[in-house]
């Protein structure tokens, strides 16, 4: 962890501080603390079974630590939890909606428990996302149920967005636009806290990055130190001979091997010099692949203070 | 909360439908002496069993075949049904997330589940007492309508307690399958209590313990209402709404 993380309970929209949580049948979180300072887009990054929702949960109320505390908007998570969840949306992991209703429906009646907002206030955002909101939710798509549980969380414009793996099972159309909803809001100057397994999500849309793996953060980082760290995979067939130590003396290159025309590059950083030189050779093929979450992480393990 | 109107419907018309069958049997018995001979042979324990003095009259036959076990039953098990599902259900769908994520305390959403559950109850007594009260006299039933609003309201009260307790059992515990198992049990065995005792005289001291004692046990078609009785059910059922936030309250939702 960087120093910059723990000091910071003062002032922080949210604060996680030793927090453990142990679920009967196994699974949980262990000793967790971090913290995310307002109007910052907070991503958290981990494989399924990390502990993202569970954190998340912890956070709203929902299930109780057993031991730690949390702290929102410098309030007491349990004892203020009413006065937090006033100023707070969520997009819950698994979206479970009333099925039986429409979406105006459900939205009148949350918007009601939330203290009668005006409904132009609803109305904007679900045009927006083109929303039908006169169809019972049974018969919408996933993805349309989706936009309803984000039109949920964002109306009334919360002070704190939970948004738990907010785009998972979205087609790229429908991504693009809750990743524009989480930049207006971070625009705003509102926090936003996201949960993801995707890399390239959290890199798009989120300021500081926190990994989480088996119920523990590993790291947590600035978006380009780990943009940084993540080292693109460059894979390239040249019809002509290359000469490797040409590729290996390039700015980010960490591994380099060429072998019969083939050429394996491991970079970091910009991925500008690499191609301004593979621009200047035969190319039958090329693939560069951004790494994956695995990879990511066994990074950090590597080299635990690179 | 509105979710339950259309099955709230269907119960409604189920009960009415029993009600018109019952009554339209009525004429064939009413005043009918060899039906009356045939039910003075049957031994004493039996009559107490199943209710069967007076039954060739307007009350007898009411409470035998409508309030001696089916009617109220039928509101149990749709009070206990209904109750389990309100907040075990939701955990269940796990639509609770998004509820509770609305600045509402726990407390609040199990009182109001609960007014919901009392609502519901209310209309199915309700629609019980004007079916029977309505149509009765069509099929020569006379019962009056201060007789029947005692019975039904027994009835009601009973229903409610049961519901409240799966609600309860649901809030603590999360589990429909659980709260319906437990209220649906003790209901049983209340009935089965306040029944047998009538004729187990070493059951009669325990019989106070038993709600449906207190219901309708003390035959409130002929006797009317019994103030005492029926604070014994409403105090029940209050503690139990307290004791379903007290759980509510602590626990780790839809895990
Ligand atoms: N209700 C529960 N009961 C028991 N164990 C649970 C429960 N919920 C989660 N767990 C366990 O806790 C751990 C963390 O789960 P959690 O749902 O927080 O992970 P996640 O990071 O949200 O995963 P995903 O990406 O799959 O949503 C897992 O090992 C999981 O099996
Ligand atoms: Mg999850």
């Amino acid at each position: 962890m960087t120093g910059d993380t723990l000091d910071r309970s003062e002032g922080a929209t949210i604060f996680l501080d030793h927090v453990t949580k142990h679920y009967r049948s196994g699974g949980g979180v262990d000793d967790l603390t971090l913290s995310v300072g307002p109007g910052e887009v907070f991503g958290f990054l981990g494989p399924n079974g990390a502990g993202k929702t569970t954190v998340i949960r912890l956070i709203l109320d929902l299930i109780r630590p057993d031991s730690g505390s949390i702290r929102v908007f410098g309030r007491d998570s349990r004892r203020d939890s009413v006065e937090i969840r006033r100023r707070l949306g969520y997009v819950p992991g698994e979206l479970a909606l009333y099925d039986r209703f429409t979406a105006r429906e459900v939205l009148t009646h949350f918007a009601h428990l939330r203290g009668g907002l005006e409904w132009s206030k609803i109305a904007t955002p679900a045009e927006q996302m083109q929303l039908d909101l006169d169809r019972p939710l049974r018969t919408m798509s996933k993805g349309n149920r989706q936009k309803v549980g984000l039109v949920a969380a964002f109306m009334g414009d919360p002070e704190l967005l939970l948004l738990d793996e907010p785009t998972s099972g979205l087609d790229p159309l429908v991504q693009q636009q809750v990743h524009g909803e989480v930049r207006r809001a971070a625009a705003e100057g509102r926090t936003v806290f996201l949960s993801s397994h995707v890399l390239a999500e959290v890199g798009e849309v989120a300021d500081r990055v926190g990994l989480i793996r088996n119920g523990r953060i590993i790291a947590v980082e600035r978006v380009t130190e780990l943009q940084h760290r993540a080292l693109h995979q460059v894979d390239a067939t040249f019809s002509s001979p290359e000469d490797e130590s040409t590729f290996r003396s390039l700015p980010g290159v960490s591994t380099c091997t060429l072998t019969d025309h083939v050429l394996h590059l491991e970079v970091s950083g910009s991925l500008r010099p690499i191609v301004e030189r593979l621009a200047a050779t035969e190319l039958t093929d090329l693939s560069i692949r951004e790494p994956t979450l695995e990879e990511l992480f066994l990074s950090f393990y590597e080299q635990p203070n690179a | 909360m509105r979710e339950e109107r259309r099955s709230l419907i269907g119960w409604v018309a189920g009960l009415l439908g029993f009600c018109v069958i019952m009554l339209s049997m009525y004429p064939t018995i009413r005043g009918n002496s060899g039906f009356a001979k045939l039910l003075d042979a049957y031994p004493e324990p039996l009559k107490k069993l199943f209710n069967l003095a007076d039954y060739t009259t307007g009350a007898g036959y009411l409470r035998t075949e409508v309030f001696s076990f089916m009617a109220p039953l039928l509101i149990a098990i749709f009070a206990i049904i209904w109750g389990s599902d309100l907040i075990a259900g939701e955990e269940e769908r796990r639509t609770i997330d998004l509820l509770l994520a609305n600045p509402v305390t726990r407390r609040r959403m199990v009182i109001e589940k609960w007014l919901a559950l009392l609502t519901g109850t209310v209309l199915l007594s309700a629609s019980l007492e004007l079916t029977l009260g309505l149509l009765g006299p069509a099929f020569k039933l006379h019962v009056g309508w201060g007789p029947l609003t005692a019975v039904v309201l027994g009835s009601g009260l009973f229903a409610l307690a049961f519901g409240t307790l799966a609600l309860a059992v649901g809030a603590a515990t999360g589990s429909r399958a659980v709260a319906r198992g437990v209220a649906t049990m003790l209901a049983v065995a209340t009935y089965l209590l306040s029944t047998l005792a009538q004729i187990v005289t070493w059951l009669r001291p325990v019989q106070p313990a038993s709600l449906w004692y207190h219901a309708l046990g003390t035959d409130p078609l002929s006797s009317g209402f019994h103030a005492g009785h029926l604070s014994i059910l409403v105090l029940t059922t209050i503690v139990i709404v307290a004791l379903a936030a007290l759980g509510f309250e602590r626990r780790d939702l839809a895990t």
